[in-house]
């Protein structure tokens, strides 16, 4: 299942489970309620509670963090490094280094199941560099920064063509500005 | 003890965020629509809407906080109307020159105003200045407002009695007992004054690269990290201001003993200012660059600020009600919604605010989702109690209206709906912030048109709540005493 699916069932899920403990709370406390009584020994139920919760997030904590982008594929040595640099509003990539007063713009491809660099600079203002799947399906993103090189690794599974968004508002063009590259 | 120069402050801030929020919920609809393709604005107009949305937005409920904040420190201490008059004025002359900025000069950077969009100007050249004019009018105002509430909580408790550091102790009964509001409060203005300071330095950074004509450049990455740290920190303090009032009024409202401070209160609050101020972090999980300690930072200490507010505050409110016999009305209705739209945003933040996660969440419209959540469906709420409290105060009667099950359902459903559609957009890898979405994209127009189908119910409850408050509100000011 992929991670935005999963997130949404999670998130609408929790929601439901706190509308109806909330909707239970509040039927308890109507005038017409009878043999209720308010809740005994509230300090315990806290520490319950405490102990519960922070167990959870400790095992998401442990349980994602390895799975963060700092740590994926680092040590393997990339089998092809794609240099992007961001601009108002269009991506520039190359097989090479690209200077900000040489404007490059080569074909792409890069090989699938094998790690690829991306490496992303901005020569204006901050930019997002998100990679869509043919399906229209976030794939992985970094973002364009002035004067930073942002080292993106990712190994693609599947062939097809890619789309690159920018996620980080630019101005006017923003919603414009989009490149693309072919995994083989 | 208030006065009727308090009552007449607070009501023209009550006017005024309303009329504001009312416009700015309009800019909000406006925006959804365009992005369904269901009108056709130019990209600028649309980006400068969205600048002065985000911006009116954060303004407001920060200022509602506040102002709520100052009305009820004077039953506990010695209060300034004329900081608060001051502070009323000179936020009006801010948001005017911002919408100004916004409006006519067409400024787009985005509220955040991401170095160093702001210098490239693609609007008129008066935009950038007035418009970072503008938010340092507001900072510095704020700063000095936050600052005199501070000090005159000093005057009658100590700083440690402030923070409550006498109720850590689970044997000893404390000789001078802080009440809760007076803790919340002190820790959230603290938590305000620490981002507004930041605020300060941003901006006298960016007035140094503008007036300086090339003489001096910033960093991007650490003006990414103050913007944040101040951005965030603002809009999670507006919500702490909320539950202070949550904490003052609520039980005395619903015919519940008032709430005490007890040592995993105190403990909760002096914790929380701690987790709120590192987890801005959050928002620099997509700059590898940024030291992965600092990422690891901000993943832990957004965790680590759900405890207290789940333990200490949502778990009071559950026991303040659960099997209790409890006067509902409009204001612990509010209230009590408003917790529930504030842990179901927080889940949504949660979520956003693992790195794994938001490596395909960051910057779409999950984003918006969570926020809208946790402001639209829990701090706006907090506020919107407050104003009907103090509306009843205005008028002198004890007599809480009922909480119309027509305008409860108006406030669920277009509430609940309008972020739905976010989050269903996020999920499905709409990005935040587009004027309109490519065609491999456009799932995003039928979710935008049903987002502002919903957000147009949201506002016709607000217009109803608008119309309800406006007669007290207005009844005020031709009070004699």
């Amino acid at each position: 299942m992929k991670v935005q699916l999963f997130v949404l069932i999670l998130f609408f899920s929790s929601a439901s489970v706190i509308a109806l403990i909330a909707y239970y709370v509040f039927r308890s406390s109507q005038p017409t309620t009878t043999n209720k009584e308010s809740v005994k020994d509230p300090i315990k139920k806290r520490g319950i509670f405490l102990f519960i919760w922070f167990f959870i997030l400790a095992v998401i904590f442990s349980v994602t963090l390895p799975k963060s982008p700092y740590y994926i594929f680092t040590d393997e040595t990339p089998n092809q490094v794609v240099y992007v640099a961001a601009r108002q509003f269009f991506f520039m990539l190359a097989n090479e280094p690209i200077e900000p007063n040489v404007p490059k713009m080569e074909k792409i491809e890069v090989p699938v199941n094998k790690t690829v660099e991306f490496r992303v600079t901005s020569f204006d203002v901050n930019h997002g560099f998100a990679i869509y799947n043919e399906r229209s399906e976030l794939v992985t993103q970094t973002q364009a920064m002035p004067g930073y090189v942002n080292k993106l690794r990712w190994k693609f599974k599947e062939p097809g063509n890619y789309k690159i968004f920018c996620l980080e508002y630019c101005g006017a063009g923003h919603q414009l500005m989009q490149s693309s590259f072919v995994v083989k | 003890m208030t006065t009727l120069s308090l009552k007449k402050t607070t009501s023209a801030w009550i006017i005024t965020i309303l009329v504001l929020f009312i416009i700015a919920i309009s800019f909000g609809i406006t925006m959804r629509f365009n992005q369904g393709r269901d009108i056709n604005l130019n990209p600028d107009t649309f980006y400068s809407i969205m600048t002065v949305h985000g911006v009116t937005m954060i303004g407001i409920w920060s200022c509602a906080g506040m102002m709520a904040v100052n009305y009820l420190l004077s039953r506990y201490v010695k209060t300034s109307v004329k900081l608060n008059v001051f502070a009323y004025a000179f936020t009006v002359v801010g948001v005017l020159m911002i919408w100004a900025s916004t409006l006519i000069g067409k400024f787009h950077a985005g509220w955040t105003f991401l170095y160093p969009l702001p210098f490239r100007v693609a609007w008129a050249k008066w935009g950038t200045p007035l418009f970072l004019w503008g938010l340092t009018l507001l900072a510095v105002v704020w700063l000095v407002w936050a600052i005199g509430m501070v000090a005159q909580i000093l005057r009658n408790y100590s700083l440690s009695e402030s923070l409550a550091f006498q109720h850590l102790s689970r044997t000893k009964t404390p000789a001078k007992e802080t009440p809760p509001f007076i803790l919340i409060s002190f820790v959230s203005l603290i938590g305000i004054i620490i981002c507004l300071v930041t605020a300060a330095i941003l901006m006298a950074l960016l007035f140094a690269e503008y007036y300086s004509n090339g003489g001096f450049v910033n960093d991007p990455l650490l003006v990414k990290n103050l913007t944040y740290f101040f951005g965030h920190t603002i809009a999670n303090e507006a919500l702490y201001l909320g539950l202070a009032t949550l904490y003052e009024i609520m039980p005395e409202v619903s015919g519940r003993p008032k709430f005490k401070t007890t040592w995993y209160v105190a403990l909760g609050w002096q914790l929380s200012l701690f987790f709120i101020l590192t987890a801005f972090f959050h928002h620099l999980y997509m700059d590898f660059v940024q030291p992965i300690s600092f990422q690891i930072i901000g993943q832990m200490a957004s965790y680590l600020a759900s405890i207290p507010s789940a333990v200490v505050t949502v778990l009071s409110v559950i026991f303040l009600v659960f099997g209790n016999k409890i006067k509902w009305n409009i204001v612990n209705g509010l209230f009590f919604l408003g917790v529930t739209g504030w842990i179901i945003g927080g889940i949504g933040a949660l979520i956003d605010a693992t790195i794994s996660n938001n490596i395909v969440l960051h910057n779409t419209l999950w984003v918006p989702a969570h926020f809208h959540t946790y402001n639209a469906m829990g701090n706006v709420l907090f506020s919107l109690a407050f104003f009907f409290w103090v509306g009843n105060e205005f008028v002198d009667s004890k007599d809480y209206s009922k909480f119309n099950k027509l305008l409860l359902a108006l406030l669920i459903i277009g509430g609940f709906g309008f972020v739905i559609m976010f989050y269903i957009g996020g999920a499905n890898s709409i990005p935040r912030r587009y004027s309109v979405y490519p065609k491999e994209l456009n799932l995003g127009d039928i979710l935008a048109t049903l987002g502002g189908a919903f957000a147009s119910v949201y506002l016709l409850a607000i217009l109803w709540i608008f119309i309800d408050l406006m007669k007290k509100c207005i009844k005020v000011f031709s009070s004699a005493r």
